[in-house]
This record gives C-alpha cells, structure tokens and sequence, in this order.
C-alpha cells in the first residue's frame, strides 16, 4: 500500500532523514534550500516557550492607563471571567518602562538585554488563546489545537521540509533544567504524523543528553574498540539476509540507519560541548552566572545547533506549575516569580539574537518568542496576576520577520486585543511562510480529515514581513 | 447534486422536510415546499433556490457555513441547463449489505471463497498470485499475526516435522486457542479505543483503574466473545447486561481517551472554559465510538455540516447528547455477581439521596451572614499573605487558617434555617444507612469508566441528570442553537437516525439506543468496518486503506465484493472473531510467499491486490516480548494492575522518568500489553518504534526507519540486559552457543558461512556482544 511518496515520507523525516536524505535531494521533494511552495526567507526556527505564561503588561505591552489607574477597581465594562479568582485592583508593572533603540520600543526594566534588540524585533500585541487552562492553551500555541495528539510545529515543519544535515536529528527540544512544562513530550508530539517527526529531547547539562545515544556503563563488554567491530559485522549479516530479499527498501533503509546512529554519536556529543566556545561567548550568554547557566546554555547549544543544520530547536523556560513556583505562572507574586524567571531567559535570549545577527545567520533563523496565554492587568490577592487568554505578546527576530515594529494591539488595560486580534493560526501560518511553505498545503490525513497546522484557520500577517 | 446532497438535505429530505421541502428525489424538487416552486429551470433568476443561497447574508443553508460562491455558480449553471435530475451512485459503504456470490474462477491455488474473490482481482489486473511461503515463514508468520510473538524452535521443529495434510490447520487452531491471543488482538482493540492510564493535559495524573477495561479486552477475544455483544458491553453493558459485573468494566471503551483535570475539576461552573472543557470531553466519546463501530468521520460535523459526507451538524450533537449522562470515572465492581447485585441497588439509592441532598448543600454553601463575611474576609488575607501553596505557609499561619474554617462551620451551622437543617438532617442519616450496608459489603474493585455516578473532585461532579446538549454554532459554546435528542446519522438506510428516547429517561436508554443502533444487522457499516479491520491487521493493510474512514475522502475498497462477503459471512456466523481469523488464515492469499516479482510489481507495485505476502516489521510490542522471549525471561502471567517502567513522583504535573528503573524488577517482563500507559510521557524505546500517541485514535501505526530506532536497539538499558540475559542463557545451555542463540531468536540454525563470519566475532567480543547483534538484524525484525 505503501506508495513512492508516501514511503518517502514515512522513511524519510526526522533523524530518519538522514537514512534516505541524499535520496530525497535527488528527487527534489524536499525544499530544503528553497522552499516547497514558494521561495524561502528563513531555513531554521528557534522557539524560546515561556511556560506558564509570561505576562504581557510587564514586559513588553506598555499601558500607562495601568500605572495611573494603579490601585483602583478594575472596571473594563462587562462580565470579568477570571480562571481561579475574582478580580482584584488595577496592577500597575512593578518595573519602570523606557523607551529602546531606533523604534522607540517601550520595554520593561524586567527585560532590560532584550531592550536592547527591540530595532531586530516584531511584536504581536493581539494574540488570544482558545483556552484559559495551560494544558490545552499550551497545546494550542504548539500544534493550533487545545487537545492532546496534534503534531506540534516543529513535527510538522520537519515532516514539511525535512532535513538540513546529515548527522543531528532534524527538530530538537532542549527542556527547562527544573522539569517538563505542563502536558510534557506532548508539547513536541508528531501527533498523527510519523513518529520520526517528533521533537527529539536533547538535556544538555545530563550525563546521557539523549536517551540511548551511549550504552549504559554497566554494559561494560561495549568498548570503543568493539563498536566497529559489531557495526561491521551486523552490516554483513544484515547484507546477506537482503541478497535473500531483494528490491526491500525497508531493508535497505535499516542498513543504513546504523551508519547514521554512528554518526549521530560523534556529533551529538561535539555540538553540546560548549568547552571551546570563547569566553566572549560565555559571558554573552551567562554561562557562568548561576542565574543564566541552564538557559544559557541550552540558547548556546542551540546556536551550534542551528550552525550545523539543525531546522527546529524548542527551548523552555519554565517547568510545570507546581510549588515552589518554577515557571512563568506568577499568581501569588508576580515581582519575585516573574524576576525570577525574567532573570535566568532575558540575558541568554538577547544573546542568542546578538550572537545569530553577528554571524550573519539571523537573516535566515526565526526566532520566536512565545507564551501560552497572558496575565491579567487586575491584581490575583495583591501581588499575583492571574490568566489571561484575551491578549498576550509573542515576538520574531531574523528569518524575513521586520525588526522594529509592533503588530496589533490589546485595549488601554492590555484586557483585551482590539486592534487586529489573532490566535496562534495567523503566527503559525507566517512562519511557515517564511519557510517556504504555504500553510494550506501542509496537510496530512488523518481519520478522515486532511489535518493541517492551522486548522481551518490562518492567514499570514504581510505587516510583519521584512 | 452533490452540492444539494451535502448542504441541503441535512433538512430537506424524505424524514425531515423542513418547510415540506425534500430534495432527495426529482419529484421532490419539482414540487417545491411551503413557498413553492423552488426551481425554474433554465431560469436561475426566478428560482427561489438559488435566491436563498446567494446574498449576503443568504437565508439558507440555515446552519453551517453559507455557499461558496464556486458552489452557487455550480447550483446557477446547474438550473440554468435545466436542472435535470441524475440521482448519484449511493456511496459504496452505504449500499445495503448483501452477500455476493463468490466468483466461479478454477485454480488449484484456490483453498477457500476468500481466494476466488483474489484471484478473480488479481486477473482483473493482470496480476498473478504467489507460491506458497515455506513451512518456517508460515509458523514464524502466523505466530507474530496471532499472538505477538515468534513461535519457539521446538514448535517449529514440530510442525516442520507434522505431515499430517490439517498439520497448519492444527496450528492454527493452537494459536488461536492460546491465551496469547487475546493479549494480541486486545492490543489491537486498544489502539482504536485509544486507551490510556493517565488523563492527559497539564496534571497527567496516573488512572490506576483503568487496566479492568484492558483486562476484558483481552478476556473477550479469548473467549471470542460474539461482535454484537462486544459492541453493547462497550457502550451500554451497564444497562443491558447488568447482571454481569465484566459488562460494566466494559464501559472502559467510553473514558479511554484523554480527560483535562484542571477544566473538569478546577474550573468553575458556568464559565465558558468549563463548558468547551466538557463538549469536548463528550466529542471525544462520539469521535471514539463512531470511528472505532462504524469507521465514519461524524467528529467532522461539530462545526458545520460535514463537507464530503451526508452527516448533518445536528446528527452529530445528537450524537453527543447519548453521553451527555455519564463522565470518565472511577466506578466500583465486584467480581462475585452477587455482591456486584447488591451494590448496584445500593449505589442506585445513594445517588438519588445524593441528587436530593445536591441542591440543599449548594444553597447551604451560599449562606452568608456578617460574621460569615467577616470571617471570610479574614481567611483570605491569612491566605494571601502566603504563598497559595498550603504546604508553604507559616505554621501559625496554617493555624488560624484552621482555626477560621471550625469557626465558620459553627457560624454556618448557627445560620442554616431549622427545615433545611432537617432535611439535611434527614436525607444524611439516610445516606449514612445506605453507606453502613454498602461498607458490609466486601471491598470493591475499580474501573475507570463512564459513568452517571461517582465521587466528586473539586467541581467535577456528577450530573443530577444528562445536561442538555445544545447545538453549537461554529461549534462555538458561546453560541448555543437548539437543544438535541439522541440519535444517530441518517445516511444510513433502513435505520431511524431518531432514537425518540424522552430526554427525561434514564441516561442509559440513550446509550442502550446507540448500542442498538450500531449492532442493527442492517447497519451498513458496522459489519464492513469490523472485518475490514481484522483484515488491516492480518495484513498489513485493509481492503479499505483507511479503516477509521468509510467515507467519501477515504480510500475505497479494492476488493468490495470481497469485503463484503466477509461481512455478511462474519455477521451471520455469529459474529465470532476466532472463525473469520481462521477463514482468512487458512486461505491461499495469506499463505503466499513474499517474494518479489518485477512483471506484478510493474502492475501493482504497493500490492493492493495481494499477489504477495506483505513483509513487515513486527511492531513495538511484539519487538519487545520477543527481546524477553529469546533472552529467557518471558512471564506469562495476565492481567492485573499495569507494570509501571519508570520512576513516578507525584506532583503538580507528575513525574515519569523512564531513565530511572530497574529492568529486572519484578513485572517488567511480562507482556507489553500489561505496560502502564502515559499519555504526557510515553515509554521512549516504544516510542521509537512507533508505538502510537495514546491521545490519538490510532487505526494504522506508521512504521518509520530511523537512527533513533536503530539507537535504541544497540543501547538501550533494558534491551542491553536482555543481550546479557540471553548470553547467559547461552552459555548455561551448554554445547554451541551459535546455534542456540539463532534457534531462540531467529528460529532457524545458522548456515556454515554465518558461523565463520560469527566464531571468530565471538572470541574477539563476548558471548553478550553477539547476542545483542543478533537482536539487531534486520531478520530478527522483520516478518516475511
């Protein structure tokens, strides 16, 4: 049943690539360089997801209603609908705004490295989520559904234009050292789509980065000296079971994908070997400041990443939502969480676009900032801010994106987005795009339905396009 | 016509005539509705119809999205040549089932019907048939196919010794008389169920009652429990078959798929996130069921009207209201009847005392007096200048907090009216004296289920009786249409598609409806679906390649005589899974060789049409229990709780850490199927293997050749102490050691040329280093 394409597919995304790239390149299925329905401005994304959700009034969407109105009853008009509170008082941002760099961006004093990138960055102001819950909003600004079991973009991005190198999976996940953000490696399912495609999970800072890369050291007859030999030896074996069944390209295929695991274990561990980086690099990203060490890291490695070919990269910040609080869901106290979390990202972040802009790779890197909802402008107790699904801020630097400008806007609260509103469809559908692809086209079928990324939904947004 | 079919007679047809308008039939449209004549032909401008649809914005269709303008140009150029009426093919799974007779084709090849229905195809296409696969492939084929599992080398060695002529009958019936059977098939059933033991979301707490389900599962396709009744149970054993305890763990098949805890259970009642929480709870059971019973895509109507198929938005909330009684839940059972007897009476009494008690506690709640308000006051500055997490408050702090919360029950106590007091008073010690009984009862079991009652956690609590289903507009909870009735889809003929259960009967009767509905032997699809799915699994790919999808944007049958035949075959002989498993097994198509072949590969190169054997790589499960199989370490031991293979720690989101566990515990080598399934956090080394995503209904696993794969395979800890086990096993058997490592794990002996490759390998690496090679080849993987 398997037809020439479809096999192709099947065999041929993800890690598993590799197995059948040079293949693939050959029959110019994969617009690897350029594009797959039109011509491509960026080849690679970095996603940095602010779990639990970042607030949008004290980092970026400045509303000077707010520190007038400091104190006061929260009136917006209408039935206030809040996820585990009643509202409070008007909350003004517990840090002081300024405005940054040619465009005059006002930005908060809790982002004071990204302040200094606002002229290479496009702010959304008007995003709203579908669900007021992290769970499933969480899902939603992955996969543009709020259930579990959706591919997420960096399945479908891997499924859609396949692999860039010949020795590093083709969309990687490099998680919060303090855990999994809620709905865990569902947030980097391939969902219906080959499990190939799924985010591979890369711990930079463990013994083992990926799961299986190494044998474990109690394994003690596997030594460096025998792996060739293995290697060589289960080749013929496998070689002259497939002189017994020939025209197999499964088998073949098989064959092949030991050579590339090999590969796979000298260059996975060489990429997340941040030894020979410069000290210069070091300090950018914080590496040896405790506050920025992890994400700082995991931003580095990701920038080694995207030199050697990598297409996807997911970075978290930010675990569950337990206690004592580890990511971005500031409900009791919004100055000491959100000090926290904004402590250990600003710095390696702003990094990361500095460093991508002076290599020259910025141009064709997205990087996109997101969260799974925002905050609400009204005080949860006195000090936290609860859910907001009504408006938040994502942003995009590099890749075709247009630095310096801010698309959409939430009301004078930052309640509600009134000016151009958007859900995850209309940011998913520009950045694939920017890829080459034009997200109507990207489907899958599955139980029926030709899925896509963006559902029903989506239109690109020509404002933010450089 | 097909824009009418897909758009318009949702409403106007032959049951429903909205206005008294049906546009099933030329005679239908000629005559026209309450505003009469809708059509002028060759007049598009006069024709009422075309009025409705266009403008903006256009009167009709009244639900769903209007017409495209592509689609009023089609309907205008359409009336404009005359409006001829040319009724359209009735789709291929809705024609009403009939036995063909089988094709009169002369072959020798031919062993059973099944075979003339192939060869009568393959000489349609120009296609010729294999030989027949040697007696090695065959066992090792039908063992994988029927258990799971490979065959050991003893079983092979006896049944290459068997001359016997009903030698491979007799296997046949060995296997699948074996208990491995079930624990085979069952896993199949699971996929489509999409059945999991963690909810899911954010809080992807672990259900540790929901392995019962899995445990009937296997159970019915061991006892080769008869379709219909299996299709009931799933739905509505509860009420139909209630004096049998494994009827309601049956109700399993309803909660399997993922269940979102902060929107049930922490969400406030009335908000609209609670109420998108709940619909899509409910799409799930309707998605589930008529995918896994009838193989129609009904879940494409929740927005609009389906697109390509004859589904109307409104069957589809009729389909969701047959569940609008029941949640996901922890529900007791008892394995003695008697006793389960016994507590349903009991936990029919405590409910209706609950659904009495509900709305006097709900009022008592909300009695507030100036002390109260005070004291509430109080408490929340005493929480607030704490964390919210209890755990981290200051312990004096914590203190009054306490102290707060005895005060209020005294200040509420003082304020509740002395009736309501009495009737609290009155329906408690009632409840209190149907729980002493229940507590003599012996301790229950639990499954994870549908059910009507249960205990609550935070808001989600039972509903008092089944909510009202509304029709969505765009699917939207914020625009709630009319109220729906239970039912099903009206495209399929013979069957009312309004089950005219009153809304204020017991829940059941509508689940009890559906059930019937399903298992109608008119139902069209239900019996195709089934065997068309037996079929996927038994090779490789269905008679129809889309198995969750009978419709118009799945794939049609390559065989529909032959498809059909199985259905009325299947449906008629009882619907017994163990005797259409034999029928297919015991034919020429799947005793073929795999061979390949360039003239028949020019023709049919994915073979579609079964000129060959399909070769396949066995799939996670049956890779994993053949690991443990040939290192030694099997255990047979069914059913019961799931092995949990990882580190678990409970927390907000809960931990599984599958880096951390100890292969040789006891329990992790039993059978794959007895796993404990997390949804958040799958096992890797199954998932590598394409095990799918449990929150996904699964009709097909993909299969795909990776690098990770072949990872997994060289290092993974649980496959590398299975190499070791395997070597040990070796090495304790004595005598060559080559050649009972090849005879455990690939059934076979080694040939001269593979033992001088692997001696001298052996002497430079170890007995460990050669067995886990072996359980890397490709041979070890695959299934001819």
């Amino acid at each position: 049943m398997t037809t020439r394409r479809n096999f192709l597919w099947n065999y041929g995304g993800g890690l598993g690539g590799i197995a059948l790239a040079h293949l693939l390149s050959q029959e110019g299925l994969l617009g690897a360089q350029s594009g797959v329905h039109h011509p491509a401005k960026a080849k690679r994304v970095v996603q940095l997801f602010m779990s639990g959700a970042a607030s949008q009034c004290d980092t970026f969407d400045y509303k000077p209603e707010l520190i007038k109105r400091n104190g006061q009853k929260f009136d917006p008009g209408g039935k206030v609908e809040l996820f585990q509170s009643d509202p409070g008082a008007v909350m003004q941002c517990p840090w002081e705004w300024k405005q940054h760099g040619q465009s005059g961006k006002w930005v908060s004093g809790l982002l004071p490295n990204l302040a200094e990138c606002v002229d290479d960055i496009a702010f959304v102001h008007s995003l709203m989520s579908k669900s007021n819950v992290h769970g499933p909003a969480t899902f939603m600004q992955n996969s543009g559904f709020i259930l579990p079991g959706y591919p997420c973009m960096g399945a479908w991005i891997s499924y859609g234009l396949g692999s860039m190198n010949k020795d590093l999976p083709t969309f990687v996940v490099l998680p919060d050292a303090r855990g999994f953000a809620p709905n865990g490696g569902g947030n980097w399912s391939a969902g219906f789509l080959p499990a190939a495609h799924q985010g591979t999970m890369i711990r930079a800072s463990s013994a083992n980065p990926i799961y299986d890369l190494f044998p474990p050291k109690s394994a003690s007859y596997i030594t460096p000296e025998s792996e060739p030999d293995s290697l060589a030896v289960l080749n013929q074996l496998n070689q002259r079971h497939l002189e017994g069944h020939a025209g197999d390209s499964q088998l073949e295929a098989r064959i092949a994908s030991y050579e590339l695991a090999a590969k796979l274990q000298v260059s996975a561990p060489e990429v997340m070997d941040i030894s020979k980086e410069s000290a210069a690099a070091r300090a950018l990203y914080g590496i040896d400041d405790i506050k920025t060490q992890d994400f700082g890291r995991n931003c580095l490695v990701a920038r080694r990443m995207l030199e050697r070919g990598v297409r996807f990269i997911q970075i978290w910040s930010g675990a569950d939502n337990g206690f004592p609080r580890r990511n971005w869901d500031s409900h009791e106290d919004l100055a000491k969480d959100h000090g926290l979390m904004a402590s250990g990202m600003d710095k390696p972040a702003a990094a990361l676009i500095k460093d991508l802009k002076a290599r020259g790779m910025l141009d064709d890197t997205i990087v996109y900032w997101t969260t799974e909802f925002g905050r609400m402008p009204c005080s949860q107790g006195s000090k936290g801010r609860d859910h907001n699904p009504f408006a938040f801020t994502s942003w995009f630097a590099g890749g075709g994106f247009k630095g310096g400008v801010s698309y959409g806007a939430s009301d004078e609260w930052s309640y509600k987005a009134v000016e151009n509103p958007v859900f995850c469809y209309d940011i998913h559908a520009t950045v694939l795009h920017l890829l080459g692809i034009d997200h109507t086209k990207l489907t899958y079928r599955h139980n029926g339905i030709d899925r896509r990324l963006t559902d029903v939904y989506g239109n690109v947004i020509p404002e933010l396009l450089a | 016509m097909s824009i009418l079919a897909a758009r318009c007679r949702g409403c106007h047809n032959d049951q429903v005539q909205s206005g008294h308008l049906n546009l099933t039939s030329a005679e239908g449209l000629r005559k026209g509705g309450d505003k009469g004549v809708v059509v002028v032909p060759r007049k598009p401008d006069e024709s009422l119809l075309v009025k409705l649809v266009s403008g903006g914005p256009p009167r009709m269709p009244l639900t769903g999205s209007p017409l495209s303008a592509e689609e009023i140009k089609t309907i205008r150029q359409w009336v404009t040549e005359g409006a001829t009426w040319s009724e359209p093919e009735t789709w291929w799974s809705l024609k009403p089932l009939t036995k063909p007779t089988v094709p009169n084709v002369q072959s020798k090849w031919i062993r059973t019907p099944i075979d003339s229905f192939v060869l009568a195809k393959l000489a349609e296409k120009g296609l010729t048939a294999s030989r027949e696969a040697d007696r090695r492939t065959l066992i090792r084929r039908l063992t994988y196919d029927l258990h799971g599992l490979p065959p050991t080398m003893e079983e092979v060695d006896a049944f290459l010794a068997d001359r016997s002529p009903d030698a491979y009958e007799k296997l046949v019936d060995r296997l699948l008389a074996s208990p491995r059977y079930g624990e085979r098939w069952g896993r199949h059933w699971l996929d489509v169920a999409h059945y999991g033991e963690s909810h899911g979301f954010d809080k992807d707490k672990p259900r540790r009652n929901a392995w019962p389900y899995r445990d009937y599962v296997i159970a019915a396709f061991n006892n080769d429990q008869p379709y219909k009744r299996f299709v009931e149970e799933q739905l509505a054993g509860d009420a139909l078959y209630g004096g049998d305890p494994q009827a309601t763990v049956a109700l399993g098949f309803i909660a399997g798929g993922p269940w979102d805890f902060v929107g049930q259970a922490e969400l406030r009642e009335g908000t609209t996130d609670k109420n998108m929480t709940r619909t899509l709870d409910r799409d799930d059971m309707v998605t589930v069921t008529m995918s896994a019973f009838t193989s129609v895509t009904a879940h494409c109507a929740r927005c609009h009207d389906h697109k390509f198929d004859p589904i109307k938005q409104e069957e589809y909330y009729n389909l969701q209201s047959v569940f609008a009684g029941v949640d996901r839940a922890d529900r007791p059972f008892d394995s003695d009847p008697a006793v389960f007897a016994a507590r349903r009476q009991l936990l029919a009494q405590r409910r209706e005392l609950a659904v009495k008690l509900r709305p006097i506690e709900d009022e008592v709640s909300e009695i507030k007096t100036p002390e109260i308000i005070a004291l509430d006051k109080q408490l929340t500055e005493w929480k607030e200048i704490s964390a919210t997490d209890p755990a981290s408050r200051p312990a004096e702090i914590q203190k009054k907090i306490a102290e707060g919360a005895a005060r209020r029950k005294e200040l509420l106590k003082a304020a509740i009216p002395a009736d309501t007091a009495a009737r609290l008073a009155e329906l408690r010690g009632a409840l209190a004296d149907v729980d002493k009984q229940m507590n003599a009862l012996p301790k229950p079991q639990y499954v994870y289920a549908a059910a009507d009652f249960f205990e609550p956690i935070g808001t989600f609590r039972f509903p008092l009786e089944p909510r009202p289903v509304n029709l969505l507009q765009r699917g939207s909870v914020d625009r709630p249409l009319a109220v729906s009735q239970p039912g099903a889809l009206s495209c399929v003929p013979g069957l009312k598609s309004q089950f005219g259960v009153p809304l204020t009967a017991p829940e059941s009767d509508r689940r009890v409806a559906l059930a019937r509905w399903i298992t109608d032997q008119n139902n069209t699809l239900t019996w195709r679906s089934i065997v068309n799915r037996v079929w996927h699994y038994h090779f490789g790919a269905g008679i129809v390649d889309t198995p969750n999808d009978f419709g118009h944007m799945g794939s049609q049958p390559t065989n529909a005589a032959l498809l059909d035949w199985l259905a009325v075959e299947f449906r008629d002989s009882g619907g017994s899974f163990k005797k259409l498993h034999k029928l297919i097994v015991m034919s020429a198509v799947y005793r073929q060789a795999s061979d390949y072949n360039e003239a028949n590969a020019k023709i049919d190169a994915g073979n579609q049409y079964l000129w060959r054997a399909n070769r396949q790589r066995i799939d996670a499960e049956s890779l994993r229990d053949s690991i443990v199989m040939a290192a030694g370490k099997l255990d047979l031991t069914m059913g019961g709780p799931s092995v949990e293979q990882f580190f678990f720690k409970d927390d907000h989101s809960p931990v599984y850490d599958y880096s951390r566990f100890d292969p040789d515990a006891p329990g992790n080598y039993r059978r794959s199927v007895y796993r404990f399934l997390v949804r958040s956090m799958p096992d890797p080394l199954m998932e590598r293997f394409d095990c799918p995503d449990i929150s996904m209904i699964t009709a097909k696993r993909s299969t795909t050749i990776t690098a990770i794969q072949a990872l997994a395979l060289m290092n993974n800890p649980f496959v590398l102490k299975q190499a070791e086990h395997l070597a040990e096993r070796a090495r304790m058997a004595g005598g060559d050691q080559i050649r009972h490592i090849f005879r455990w794990t690939l059934q076979r002996d080694p040939d001269p040329k593979e033992e001088a490759l692997l001696k001298p390998y052996l002497a430079r690496e170890g007995l460990e280093n050669l067995c886990r090679l072996i359980l890397n080849t490709n041979e070890f993987l695959f299934v001819d």
